[in-house]
C-alpha cells in the first residue's frame, strides 16, 4: 500500500511537471499576452463565438472577452467614450453604416489579411468593415393557430390585418436589433419608402399588435404561451420557436413588385483606438471562416456570409425549411440601404404613432 | 477624550456625493444644451429641451400616464398590503415573524422574474385565461401585456412586499389597547377601523404611500416589460433616448422634469395632509 501511494505519487508529480513544461509551450504563440475585447450580443449568438474562435485564440496565446450588449448600446458607449472604445472589435447593424461613417471611430482593415474573403461575396466588405452574418427577416406564424382560424398562409405583412390575428401578433420596436429593417420593409409594402415612412405606421397600427418586441427570443416565449400566433421576426427565432416544439413555419414576405424577402446584416469594425489590431485582423478573418460562421448559422439561424456554409445548410432539415438557401432566391431579398434615412425622425414618428398613452 | 463618531459620516456623504449628486448634476447640466446627433451637444446654452417638454404634448401625456399609473400602483398597494400588514403586526404566534420573513424575502426576487411570472399567469394558454374561459367568465384570454392595467399591476407586485414592511411598522406603533377599549365600548370591527386605526395609521400611510409612489415613478423594468413598447412611462422614454436615440440631452431634461415632479408631488401631498390635520384640529 505504501509503495503503491508513493509510485501514485512519484506519477502524479511526473504528470505535473510534464504538464507545468508543456503547457506554456501550447500557449506560445502569436498573440501571447493578448486581451482581445469584443463588443458584440449576448445569448446563443456569443455561445457560438466561444465555441469556435475562443479556443483557436488561446491557442495563440491570447484572450477574448466580450462586452456584450446591442450594437446600438455599444455604440452609445463608444460615443460616450469618444471613441476610445472599450473594446477592440464592435459587431454593427447595416443601420448603423451611415452614423459611422459620420465618424472617424474605425481603423481600416488590410484586407490582404483577411484571406476568407475569398469565399465571401464582394459587397459584403469593404477596408471599413466585414459583414459577418445575415438574417432573413420573415413572417414567422403558428399553422396551427391559422389553420383553425381558418386563415391562409400570409404571403405579406397586409395579410396580418385580419381581425382573428388581432392583440396576436408580435413585431420588432424599432429600437430593436430588427426594428429599422423590418419598418423599412413593411413601409415599402404599403406603398411608402424610406423618405415617406407613413404608409408603414398606417400599416403596423392596422395590425393591433399585442407586443413590440425589444428582443426576438420574446416571440418564442409568446408562441409557446399562446399569447401570439404570428411574429415579424428574423428566421432564426423561428428556427429556435420549431425546434422548441412550436408548429410554425417562415414565410419570405411580398414586398411590393421589390422583392420577396427582406435581409439585415451586421458588420464587424476594428476600432481605431484598438491597441491589438494584428489580433483584431485575426479575428475578424476567423470570423467570416467556415468554422464560425457554420457554427453561427446552426445555433442561431442566421444566414452565413460565407457562401460555402450557405451550402452545407441544406443538410438541416429545420434550417432548409425555415430559410432560403438558393443563391436565386436570397439574392432577391431586399437589402436596404439607410444613407437616405433619417432614423432619427422615424424613431420620433414611431413613437408618436404607436404608443398608445 | 471625546470620540468624534460623526466624522464616521464623511466617507459615506463623499460617496453619496460623488456618486448621486455629482452624476446628476452632470445630467442636469446637459440637459441645457441642444442634441446634434450621434451623443454630441451644442456649445450653446438654451431652454429649447425644457421648451420641448413643456409643450410637446407627446411628453406632457407621457408625464401624466408615468403619474397616473404610479398612483393607481400606490392605492392598490396600500389597499393590498395594509390588511397583510395589520394581521402579521397583530399576530401573537411565531407565524407572525414566519410570514414576515417570507416578505422580506420575496421583496429580493428580482422584479425581471416576478414580472415573467405574472406574463405567464395571464399568457393566452396560463391556467387563469384557461379557467376564466371555462367558467365562461371571458370569451377570449385577457392579456395584460402593452395596457396600462398591466403596468399597474406589474408596479404593484413590485411594491408590495416594502408596502407592508413600512405597514407593519406603522401598525405595531398602534396600541392593541385602544382597539380594545373601543370594542368594549361597543364598537363595531368596521367602526373601530374607520375611528380608530386609520386614524392613527394616517401618517404613515401618507410616509408609505408616498414611498411606493416615488418608486413607481422611477420603475423601469415593470413598464418597460409589461408595456410592451406601447405603453410609455417616463423612465421607459428616458432609457429609451439615451440607449437607443443617444441623445442625451434630452434624456437629462426627461430625467430633470420627472424628479421634479416627484418632489413636487411628495411637498404637495405633505402640505395636503398638513391642512387637513389643522382642519381636523380646528373641527374637533
Amino acid at each position: 500500500m505504501k509503495d503503491l501511494s508513493i509510485k501514485t505519487l512519484g506519477a502524479v508529480t511526473m504528470v505535473a511537471a510534464s504538464m507545468a513544461l508543456v503547457a506554456p509551450a501550447m500557449a506560445d504563440g502569436k498573440f501571447d499576452g493578448v486581451t482581445l475585447r469584443i463588443a458584440t450580443w449576448g445569448g446563443s449568438n456569443k455561445a457560438a463565438i466561444e465555441s469556435t474562435l475562443v479556443p483557436k485564440f488561446e491557442a495563440l496565446g491570447g484572450e477574448i472577452e466580450f462586452v456584450t450588449g446591442s450594437p446600438q448600446a455599444n455604440f452609445a458607449k463608444l460615443i460616450a467614450a469618444r471613441g476610445r472604445a472599450p473594446f477592440d472589435v464592435m459587431e454593427i447593424l447595416d443601420a448603423q453604416l451611415p452614423d459611422f461613417a459620420k465618424t472617424d471611430y474605425l481603423a481600416k482593415i488590410d484586407l490582404s489579411k483577411v484571406p476568407n474573403t475569398k469565399d465571401v461575396p464582394d459587397w459584403s466588405y469593404n477596408e471599413m468593415g466585414m459583414a459577418s452574418w445575415i438574417t432573413q427577416e420573415t413572417i414567422c406564424y403558428d399553422t396551427e393557430k391559422f389553420a383553425d382560424l381558418g386563415i391562409s398562409a400570409p404571403t405579406t405583412y397586409k395579410d396580418l390585418a385580419v381581425p382573428a390575428l388581432e392583440g396576436r401578433l408580435s413585431i420588432p420596436d424599432i429600437t430593436s436589433g430588427g426594428g429599422l429593417a423590418n419598418f423599412a420593409a413593411i413601409s415599402y409594402a404599403a406603398g411608402g419608402d424610406l423618405k415617406n415612412v407613413q404608409p408603414g405606421l398606417d400599416l403596423i397600427k392596422e395590425l393591433n399588435v399585442l407586443k413590440f418586441w425589444s428582443r426576438g427570443g420574446e416571440t418564442v416565449t409568446q408562441f409557446g404561451t399562446g399569447d401570439i400566433y404570428a411574429a415579424i421576426v428574423h428566421a432564426g427565432w423561428c428556427v429556435r420557436a420549431k425546434k422548441a416544439g412550436h408548429p410554425v413555419q417562415t414565410v419570405h414576405p411580398v414586398i411590393g413588385d421589390m422583392a420577396v424577402g427582406v435581409q439585415k446584416y451586421g458588420r464587424l469594425g476594428i476600432m481605431k483606438s484598438s491597441k491589438n489590431y494584428e489580433a483584431a485582423l485575426w479575428y475578424v478573418n476567423e470570423f467570416i471562416g467556415f468554422d464560425n460562421q457554420f457554427a453561427l448559422a446552426t445555433n442561431t439561424g442566421v444566414f452565413p456570409t460565407n457562401i460555402k456554409v450557405a451550402a452545407k445548410l441544406a443538410d438541416d432539415p429545420v434550417l432548409k425549411q425555415m430559410l432560403a438557401l438558393d443563391p436565386a432566391e436570397t439574392g432577391k431579398q431586399l437589402r436596404i440601404d439607410y444613407t437616405d434615412a433619417d432614423i432619427s425622425a422615424w424613431v420620433d414618428q414611431w413613437t408618436r404613432a404607436i404608443v398608445t398613452n | 477624550m471625546t470620540v468624534r463618531w460623526d466624522l464616521l459620516l464623511i466617507p459615506s456623504f463623499i460617496f453619496t456625493f460623488v456618486l448621486l449628486t455629482l452624476s446628476q448634476t452632470l445630467f442636469l447640466e446637459g440637459s441645457f444644451y441642444r442634441d446634434l446627433g450621434l451623443g454630441r451637444t451644442s456649445d450653446e446654452f438654451d431652454f429649447s429641451n425644457y421648451l420641448r417638454a413643456f409643450t410637446d404634448g407627446f411628453y406632457l401625456t407621457t408625464l401624466w400616464i408615468t403619474v397616473k399609473v404610479s398612483a393607481l400602483a400606490m392605492i392598490g398597494t396600500l389597499v393590498f398590503s395594509f390588511p397583510v400588514a395589520y394581521v402579521i403586526a397583530r399576530m401573537r404566534s411565531r407565524w407572525g415573524m414566519i410570514l414576515l420573513s417570507g416578505i422580506v424575502v420575496s421583496t429580493f426576487i428580482t422584479i425581471v422574474i416576478k414580472v415573467f411570472g405574472i406574463i405567464i399567469i395571464f399568457s393566452a394558454d396560463g391556467w387563469l385565461n384557461r379557467s376564466l374561459m371555462a367558467l365562461g367568465i371571458t370569451d377570449a384570454p385577457y392579456t395584460i401585456i402593452g395596457t396600462q392595467e398591466g403596468v399597474v399591476i406589474g408596479l404593484m407586485y413590485f411594491t408590495l412586499g416594502f408596502g407592508v414592511l413600512t405597514l407593519y411598522s406603522v401598525v405595531q406603533t398602534i396600541p392593541y389597547s385602544l382597539e380594545e377599549a373601543a370594542e368594549i365600548h361597543g364598537a363595531s370591527r368596521i367602526r373601530m377601523f374607520w375611528r380608530v386605526i386609520l386614524p392613527l395609521s394616517m401618517p404613515g400611510l401618507v410616509a408609505g404611500g408616498l414611498m411606493v409612489f416615488n418608486m413607481c415613478m422611477g420603475a423601469f423594468t415593470s413598464a418597460a416589460l409589461l408595456g410592451g413598447g406601447k405603453v410609455f412611462t417616463l423612465p421607459v422614454l428616458i432609457q429609451r433616448t439615451i440607449m437607443m436615440e443617444v441623445k442625451y440631452s434630452m434624456a437629462g431634461t426627461l430625467a430633470a422634469v420627472l424628479l421634479v415632479a416627484v418632489i413636487l408631488i411628495n411637498i404637495l401631498s405633505i402640505m395636503v395632509l398638513r391642512r387637513m390635520r389643522v382642519a381636523r384640529g380646528v373641527l374637533a
